[in-house]
């Protein structure tokens, strides 16, 4: 859906564009970022099935990321929602899970 | 016998030579100032550089930095003109069969990579880089490379020093050089490490650090001469924690400090100051407070010299080293500019001015990604114990080599593991990231960091994980030696390649901190619990003899019982590594 609607789009409706992904992102926002998560990342032998919404993503018991993961979280909102994080410390609560990351993208979309 | 370090020559962003570096220093300059240089970034950076009239005037002596055939590149005119300088300072002779030169770099020549040719320039290779500048002084092949993240310099004059002891060479040249350009700036920017004024260690209000660029190069002799301080301890250690994160305890530095004062046969009250790291990221900062704590060092005269040469990263260590040596000379600690709050969990004695020590010792330390950490202890002549004299080696000093046993040797190659030249492991599959994930599956590992890593980091730990299979040991009596020829080479084109298609802002944290070959052996470390020494070379190609003479000098420290040994080089899907497991004998 996504790569069809880029093709479409000619670049001078960029802006256009960005709204109509968004649009599409919003519609199954958590599905889309364990996509993005498990390609930035590289976790190979993980579906988006393995994913829980509300699962811990950090520490021992949940997914297992990292200080470097949470870097490249960042580029992802950056890239696909253009939500900047401007203070990296407050990472550690809006990427708790799936569903908070969620939240804070809804909360930040204008 | 003694370790002396005779002559010694720095170029920063300060100045081009030593003398004018402590001037500037004395006169409270920083070398980090405000940068618009696309050779840089695209956007304005805080770094400290050095001026382009420098360049131009090594150039006019060494013969130019254009890069054209012959023509020395930017990094390899710093490390000619400080090797240079210590040539003429000291008459010796490069040439001779007792003389070596270390080096230290992280980079190199990375610049001159091209994301977009599938041939790359042979400078690129640190090797080359190496073999460019010694051949210069008639010292072709008699040189080493070590690159290991942000301790390389300090690794090198461990190793060095273990050279000399060892008795296989009297003089060494320790060179080490780093300089800046949009792979490294747009790196740690992608970690959102950059401080956008001038970095403040230990303070509380430290943002990040500053990149700088520099050279340095020191002479270690088992000669004493006039001036000369004594290197008199040295120890390389790995938190065995995380890649990029500094350990939550400080115990990997710590033991590295503790090492180096052991072997230098002092105590923490015979310190008279420390030179650590001193970043001045949140992090470092706060884990080095730590480990001082725990090596018995909080009240110690404490100093970070980064607010004057910015973070030089390889040659970081050479050139912090020849200053704690001036200081430890002039009776003067030199105050960390801009600290003003304490800002450590841990107590440190910071001070941002000048103040005067009746000097005896200090230790300069350093810590880097791949959980690495290294300490030195320099000594004035008159305080430093051991026996000077070439033939001597006293019972109270520990031997300089110690003999070993090979006992397991791994190879992964073509689709096939082997265990002592049986086959383990082979697939059909030899395409290294099917052939990877096979071997990975077949020995049940769930390990989620595996599939983050990058090919040759997966190489490292799948070969390491069948060298150790079943061996039990504790975490200090380890160590892990590697060497191979492309260094990071593989992941450096990565991050080149996102960086050309869409541009630096888009740098992936993920890929950058893959671009340091050592990380394979922090990866191994994490694994397995490895808490010794970690050492990286980089040569041609793998030599097995001179990898097994260095890990002898290892393995005679007390303590030290397994020294992994290997080669493990990836570069654009072709895979080879051969690791051995060394056991010291006599036990």
């Amino acid at each position: 859906m996504t790569l069809y609607l880029n093709f479409l789009k000619p670049i001078t409706d960029k802006m256009e564009s960005q709204t109509e992904n968004n649009r599409v992102y919003m519609e199954n926002l958590n599905e889309n970022l364990k996509k993005q998560l498990i390609e930035a990342l590289n976790l190979e032998d993980i579906t988006p099935a393995d994913i829980d919404d509300n699962m811990p993503l950090f520490g021992e018991t949940g997914l297992g990321l990292d200080s470097i993961d949470a870097l490249e979280i960042i580029l992802i909102l950056e890239r696909n929602y253009g939500i900047k994080v401007e203070k990296p410390k407050e990472g550690k609560e809006i990427f708790y899970s799936i569903s908070t990351i969620a939240d804070y993208i809804r909360k930040n979309t204008k | 016998m003694k370790t002396y370090i005779t002559a010694a020559e720095v170029i920063t962003a300060l100045g081009a030579d030593l003398a004018a570096n402590v001037r500037a220093i004395e006169d409270g300059l920083s070398g980090v100032a405000e940068r618009k240089d696309p050779r840089l970034s695209d956007s304005p950076v805080m770094a400290a550089v050095i001026p382009d009239e420098t360049f131009a005037c090594l150039a006019a002596q060494y013969g130019g930095a254009d890069g054209k055939s012959g023509a020395l590149t930017r990094t390899e005119l710093l490390l000619a003109a400080v090797i240079g300088s210590i040539v003429s300072q000291t008459g010796i002779d490069m040439s001779s069969a007792d003389t070596f030169i270390v080096f230290s770099s992280t980079k190199g020549n990375v610049s001159l990579l091209d994301p977009s040719s599938s041939n790359q320039d042979e400078r690129a290779y640190l090797w080359e880089m190496g073999e460019r500048v010694a051949s210069r002084f008639g010292a072709s092949g008699r040189f080493c490379v070590i690159s290991n993240a942000c301790i390389s310099g300090v690794s090198a004059l461990v190793v060095a020093r273990r050279l000399i002891l060892s008795g296989k060479y009297r003089k060494i040249v320790v060179a080490g050089c780093d300089t800046l350009s949009r792979f490294i700036v747009s790196g740690f920017a992608s970690f959102r490490s950059l401080s956008g004024g001038v970095c403040r260690p230990y303070d509380s209000s430290r943002d990040g650090l500053n990149l700088g660029e520099a050279a340095g190069a020191v002479l270690l002799s088992d000669a004493f001469s006039k001036g000369a301080v004594v290197l008199s301890g040295g120890a390389i250690s790995d938190d065995a924690n995380h890649i990029s994160g500094p350990s939550r305890t400080g115990d990997g530095l710590f033991f590295a400090m503790r090492n180096a004062m052991n072997e230098a046969g002092v105590t923490p009250d015979d310190i008279s100051f420390l030179n650590m790291h001193g970043t001045a990221t949140v992090y470092n900062d706060e884990m080095e407070s730590k480990a001082v704590g725990l090596a018995g060092l909080s009240s110690v005269p404490v100093q970070s010299l980064k607010p004057y040469f910015g973070h030089t990263l390889g040659a970081s260590g050479v050139v912090e080293t020849v200053m704690s040596a001036v200081q430890l000379r002039k009776g003067t600690v030199w105050g960390t500019k801009g600290y003003e709050t304490p800002g450590t969990p841990m107590p440190l004695n910071v001070s941002s001015a000048s103040r005067r020590v009746s000097m005896k010792h200090c230790v300069k330390a350093a810590s880097g990604f791949g959980g690495c950490n290294a300490a030195v202890v320099l000594s004035l002549p008159e305080y430093s114990s051991g026996t000077a004299g070439r033939e001597e080696h006293p019972a109270s000093e520990s031997r300089p080599s110690a003999s070993y046993r090979i006992l397991r040797t791994v190879s992964l190659k073509d689709g096939r593991l082997a265990r002592d030249g049986k086959t383990v492991f082979s697939s059909e599959a030899t395409e290294f990231g099917e052939f990877a994930r096979a071997l990975y599956h077949e020995k049940g590992r769930a390990d989620m960091k595996f599939f983050k890593m990058d090919s040759l980091c997966k190489l490292g730990y799948l070969a390491a994980g069948e060298l150790l299979d079943g061996i039990e040991f504790e975490p200090e009596e380890t160590a892990v030696v590697l060497s191979d020829s492309s260094s990071s080479m593989d992941s450096d084109l990565r991050h080149l390649e996102t960086l050309s298609c869409c541009g630096e802002a888009a740098a992936s944290p993920s890929v950058f901190v893959y671009t340091l070959p050592n990380v394979v052996a922090g990866e191994i470390c994490i694994r397995h619990k490895i808490k010794g020494e970690n050492t990286f070379f980089i040569s041609r190609e793998y030599e097995p003899d001179k990898l097994r003479e260095y890990a002898s000098m290892v393995l005679s420290r007390n303590g030290v019982r397994y020294c992994i040994v290997g080669w493990c080089e990836y570069l654009k899907g072709a895979y080879d590594a051969v690791f051995e497991l060394l056991e010291a004998d006599n036990r």
